[in-house]
């Protein structure tokens, strides 16, 4: 219960907010109705379809529908994980193996049966060489035994903490079936542009520009479900227009904050709309102001610990977010309910200190007020980001930092920050993926590749964090592995390696006939099964 | 029509030349683009330098550019547009589909520009310096002066949402089974307002121009001696003035087949119309080489083909003309 | 003097060049009576405008003074049209001449590249270009001039193939003069009025041009420009109209008013020519 209550605390500034309009709307109980086409905003045509190969939340938006996992996220299950293609999965005491027991009586979309051997295949061909997230979490990955049709034992060159597998679950573990792939270039399968899965919805047609539609699966395996008949996702590229379009009707929900966050105070007083701020929970992002450690003022550990007391985070959370984020403290977000601990140095909103320091390291103040300028580079992936790049050059102007701001689209800036470390300080949106390994610990790890996106190109180098790590990733024992994960929070808060500013999820807007969204953390990319309309 | 033939193969020479600079240029531009086609797609994955690597290569990323350059060259001889990493299919057959949708949006747009624009022109010029006359002219120029996007957005605001008469976007309603004429008729109500926002911006020019070049005639001698005989002035206006300002507005047309296209990038996006522009505006983003060069070929020929016809007709209205291009 | 009083003869060119002098007067003013950086947080966040009198226009999704970036984007979008219509002229003139006077081979490969820039949309290169150079306030106004410098050119040449039949420069054939030097300082100088009267175009499309960059999110993000103004606007269209009303009236404003005051020095100069 602890866990519930501290994953809606991330919320708590808007859940007050939205208390008298969303919330009713959502606990009302009825049985769903069958039958209905939902019609969904979405902002971009992913060029690949394969949740298998492409875990990313553009592509599961529109084919977790279609092709399902071992397990799903869930707000009330054994260790906040629900069945889907799997049923159960047990860890062997010395890391080497996990064993999972299969759904029965599941069909592929094509009409054939669904066995571990797709699981074998999906996992050793795809997930371990292919996927961008797997090819770290199944390295070590060797083997996958198929004792019989239902059972899937996979095995590990090195033990890998079972921990780390489970919370790997409901984002790796697409299952796509072995014979529409076995044959040719997994890369170049069409399958790939129009999935083939076991999902309560099938892929029916795409027109580029234009839409995708799903149509019910009738032998879906889930009793009665899926409820409606068809989910059409109509590509709105215009970020204003989504609000339009709810409030014209011609949209039933538009999820992953298609409505603009400036916009959510009034459209939550249209009626027949509401605005739901759950069913993100297992979808963190970060805002996090990146550092390059090379330049030699930012290698200065006082000047970051001025950086961080520069920035009034409750003024970010309250005017860029609009109150829909929360402040973070280091680099697992709050509401995270295995990992995250509170008991980290902080850093208060304290421009004289921040200044004090600043004097304290030698870099005074010129004639003009300025103490040395940097390049800062925000990622245009979210408003949000750019906003917060807008605010950052005025904190620092503040402390005599003269920060120029470098606008890039979205590949200039993943060359410019990953590949060239052509900045000095960058803003950047890391998502949190349920456990530290998957995509957190290679924010600060040392010795990754040049043009690796999203990890520690800031040149940041510390051995005692790196020992940590490796310790982390062999751990098998989940309490112990738990505790050092803890003390790497700890560490990176102390270090500054990078800054951690604020942690955000998405926003739902929805028309009040939706029934059923919002009912598990990663509800937005998860199989929509059980939503329905009312008429 | 031998001068006509004569200028139609000129033309389609100089043609060749301006398509193979057209090319050339546009690939060394975005050649120099800092990030390439996997930068722009890790943005939404991230991915290990393994992977990284493995996909530059899968996508022919790994060559060099002159070797690139010259394969695109040496297919595009044989038609070929090449492969469209972005969206990992041929670049023709993305092209060919959006094609129409542009087309018809395009082609309204500047029906309404023209056709309004110098209708309303001739009101004004019928009278230079009147009241309306300088009403239309100020008020036009106010049009072209807001942003495409804003104009947009409003008329989305005040049309889409608030009196619920048009819809918001899209160039028709989805899956809905339609054809023939409903689906005709459904399209048509989906472009009423991204025609009416791209068109609005253009009609300042084909009006002012119009009422310009009419005022220009009135001090002409031959309008001076159709008002000397007494001719009833709706004829004169219709017959002499307007028609003697029309030419220059057909050269202007031909000019303007270029930049709308250019413009629709913000009303397509806008209205989420699955066009030309749109998808230009996506292959930059990308950084899918290939793709923006099919789109700049394409339309390039239109413009092209769209001038050589403002040439023929001209030729083929004012005699003048043709002769001195095909004398050179 | 007659030729001032032909200009002030239309309302319309008097409107105009009144709304430009406010224009350049703002953007000189602006250091003096906002003298803090214009993108700095001045109170909360979305304040309606007419409720506080030391933010008279209210402020924007970060809390920045609305009047003050409308002051500052005032200098941007004039040094933008300004510079870009400039370098597109420059571009154009240049070209223009060289190909009329040159003739030939020069003449046609000139006029090809010419036609080439002329085929792709402007728009489309500009948006190109800065998306790979980098949205700085130069790169903009090179994006800009770049699709901008064809109908300069085009117009250039014409004149100078008229102007080139004349006596004058035969005359200076005669005594010797290097054929540079002839175009460039006897043909040029004359050619050039008609090239000018394009200048007004192409400055508010250039302020156009650069609004609509910013819409995709390609401004100068240093810099206030009344494009970035509006497109920042639009989020918040509908609970904050006045943040994208503003700066679109003091855009509508300034493309007429730059129009309107082009169209009169034009009027007043043709009927010069017409007469001498």
């Amino acid at each position: 219960m602890s866990e519930l209550i501290s994953r809606r605390g991330l919320l708590a500034g808007s859940a007050l907010l939205l208390a008298s309009t969303a919330l009713p709307a959502i606990g009302r109980a009825q049985t769903p109705k069958k039958g209905g086409r939902l019609i969904v905003a979405a902002d971009s045509e992913p060029r690949n379809l394969n949740p298998a190969i492409v875990a990313s939340n553009g592509v599961f938006f529109i084919s977790s529908k279609v092709v399902e996992t071992l397990a799903e996220a869930s707000f009330d299950g054994k260790d906040g994980l629900q069945p889907r293609l799997a049923l159960s999965w047990e860890g062997a005491a010395d890391g080497l193996s996990v064993t999972f027991k299969l759904r029965d009586g599941v069909k592929w979309h094509d009409g054939k049966p669904f066995s571990s051997a797709d699981v074998a295949f999906s996992a050793l061909q795809i997930w371990k060489p292919l996927q961008n997230l797997g090819r770290t979490v199944f390295k070590d990955l060797v083997a996958v035994d198929t004792p019989d049709e239902l059972t899937a034992v996979f095995k590990f060159a090195k033990p890998t903490p079972f921990q780390l597998i489970r919370n790997a679950l409901p984002a790796l573990t697409s299952v796509v079936p072995k014979h529409v792939y076995e044959n040719g270039k997994i890369e170049e399968n069409p399958a790939n542009n129009a999935p083939v899965g076991t999902g309560p919805f099938k892929f029916a047609e795409y027109k580029a520009g234009q839409y995708y539609r799903l149509a019910r699966n009738d032998d879906y395996w889930g009793k009665e479900e899926p409820y409606l008949d068809e989910i059409i996702y109509q590509v709105l590229p215009d970020r204003t227009s989504a609000a339009a379009a709810l409030e014209a009707e011609e949209i039933q929900l538009a999820a992953f904050s298609a409505v603009p966050l400036a916009d959510l105070d009034r459209i939550s007083k249209v009626p027949g709309l509401k605005v739901v701020t759950k069913g993100y929970e297992g979808l963190t992002y970060q805002l996090v102001v990146e550092i390059n450690h090379r330049r030699k003022e930012l290698a200065d550990l006082k000047v970051r610990q001025a950086i961080a007391h520069a920035i009034d985070k409750d003024f970010v959370v309250k005017t860029i977010f609009l109150g829909y984020a929360a402040t973070a403290t280091g680099p697992v977000p709050k509401n995270d309910p295995q990992f995250y601990t509170a008991e980290v140095p902080t850093y208060a909103f304290d421009v004289a200190k921040a200044n004090a320091l600043l004097d304290e390291a030698g870099y005074k103040r010129a004639d003009d007020g300025r103490r040395f300028a940097l390049k800062l580079l925000p990622a245009p992936y979210f408003n949000e980001t750019k906003q917060f790049g807008d605010y950052l050059r005025q904190a620092l102007a503040a402390i005599g930092i003269d920060a120029q701001i470098v606008n890039n689209d979205s590949a200039a800036h993943i060359k410019a920050v990953y590949t060239d470390h052509a900045f000095d300080l960058a803003v950047g949106p890391p998502v949190f993926r349920g456990d530290p390994a998957i995509s957190t610990t290679i924010l600060v790890q040392s010795g990754i590749p040049d043009g690796v996106p999203f990890s520690n190109q800031g040149g940041y180098k510390n051995a005692d964090l790196d020992a940590l790590i490796a310790k982390a990733s062999e751990t098998l024992d989940t309490a112990t592995r738990t505790g050092l994960y803890k003390e790497f929070q700890k560490k990176v808060a102390a270090d500054l390696p990078l800054i951690n500013v604020a942690e955000w999820s998405f926003i739902s807007v929805a028309r009040d006939t939706v029934g059923n969204i919002a009912n598990n953390p990663r509800w937005a990319v998860s199989n929509w099964a059980d939503t329905y309309l009312e008429s | 029509m031998t001068r006509a033939l004569i200028l139609l193969r000129r033309r389609l020479v100089g043609s060749i030349f301006v398509l193979l600079i057209v090319v050339i240029g546009s690939f060394l531009l975005l050649e120099a683009a800092p990030g390439d086609a996997v930068d722009a797609y890790i943005v939404s994955t991230g991915g290990d330098a393994g992977m990284i690597e493995l996909l530059r290569h899968r996508w022919g990323l790994d060559q060099s550019e002159l070797t690139r350059l010259a394969n695109y060259l040496w297919a595009l001889l044989h038609l070929d547009l090449g492969q469209s990493v972005t969206f990992s299919r041929p670049i023709r057959e993305i092209i060919l589909e959006r094609l129409p949708t542009t087309l018809i949006l395009m082609g309204s747009a500047t029906a309404l520009s023209f056709g309004l624009g110098s209708a309303l022109g001739i009101y004004a010029g019928a009278r230079p310096g009147s009241f309306r006359d300088r009403l239309l002219s100020i008020g036009s120029l106010a049009l072209y002066a807001v942003p495409g996007f804003w104009l947009g957005l409003v008329l989305i605001v005040v049309f889409a949402v608030d009196l619920r008469w048009l819809p918001i976007g899209g160039i028709e309603t989805i899956a809905s089974g339609k054809t023939g004429l409903a689906r005709a008729a459904d399209i048509a109500t989906h472009l009423v307002l991204p025609v009416s926002a791209l068109g609005f911006i253009y009609l300042a020019l084909y009006l002012r121009m119009m009422r310009a070049g009419m005022a220009e005639a009135w001090r002409q001698d031959f309008v001076l001696a159709a008002r000397a005989r007494g001719l009833p002035r709706r004829r004169i206006v219709l017959a002499h003035v307007a028609r003697n300002a029309l030419l220059p507005l057909v050269t202007m047309l031909g000019l303007q087949s270029a930049q709308m296209l250019g413009g629709s990038v913000v009303i397509e996006s806008v209205f989420a119309v699955p066009g030309l522009g749109r998808l230009a505006q996506e292959a930059v983003a990308g950084r899918d080489t290939l793709l923006l060069l099919g789109i700049i070929l394409v339309s390039a020929v239109l413009v092209i083909g769209i001038n050589l016809l403002v040439d023929l007709a001209y030729a083929f209205l004012d005699p003048r003309v043709g002769a001195s291009e095909a004398g050179v | 003097m007659r030729q001032l009083r032909r200009f002030f003869r239309t309302p319309e060119t008097v409107a105009g060049a009144a709304i430009l002098v406010l224009l350049v007067a703002m953007a000189l003013a602006a250091p003096l009576l906002f003298p803090r950086d214009p993108q700095a947080i001045a109170g909360p966040a979305l304040l309606p405008p007419f409720q506080d009198w030391s933010l008279p226009l209210g402020t924007d999704r970060l809390g920045r003074d609305v009047l003050a970036e409308l002051f500052h984007g005032a200098r941007t979008s004039l040094a933008v049209g300004l510079a870009a219509a400039a370098a597109a002229l420059l571009i154009g003139a240049a070209v223009g001449t060289l190909a009329g006077f040159a003739g030939g081979v020069i003449d046609e490969v000139l006029m090809r590249v010419t036609d080439a820039f002329q085929t792709v949309p402007s728009f489309l290169l500009a948006l190109a270009f800065v998306s790979i150079v980098g949205p700085s306030l130069g790169v903009v106004v090179a994006a800009i001039a770049l699709g901008a410098w064809t109908g300069p050119a085009r117009v250039a040449r014409a004149e100078v193939l008229s102007i080139c039949e004349r006596d004058y420069v035969a005359g200076a054939r005669v005594i010797g003069m290097h054929p540079l030097e002839i175009a460039f300082r006897e043909v040029l100088p004359n050619a050039l009025p008609p090239v000018l009267a394009l200048s007004s175009v192409i400055v508010a499309a250039a302020i156009l041009t650069e609004a609509a960059l910013s819409f995709l999110g390609l401004g100068d993000p240093n810099r206030v420009t009344w494009g970035d103004m509006i497109a920042e606007g639009r989020a918040v269209l509908r609970t904050a109209p006045y943040l994208s009303i503003f700066p679109g009236i003091a855009l509508v404003l300034t493309v007429l008013g730059v129009y309107l005051a082009g169209e009169g020095v034009v009027e007043s100069t043709a009927v010069r020519r017409s007469l001498s």
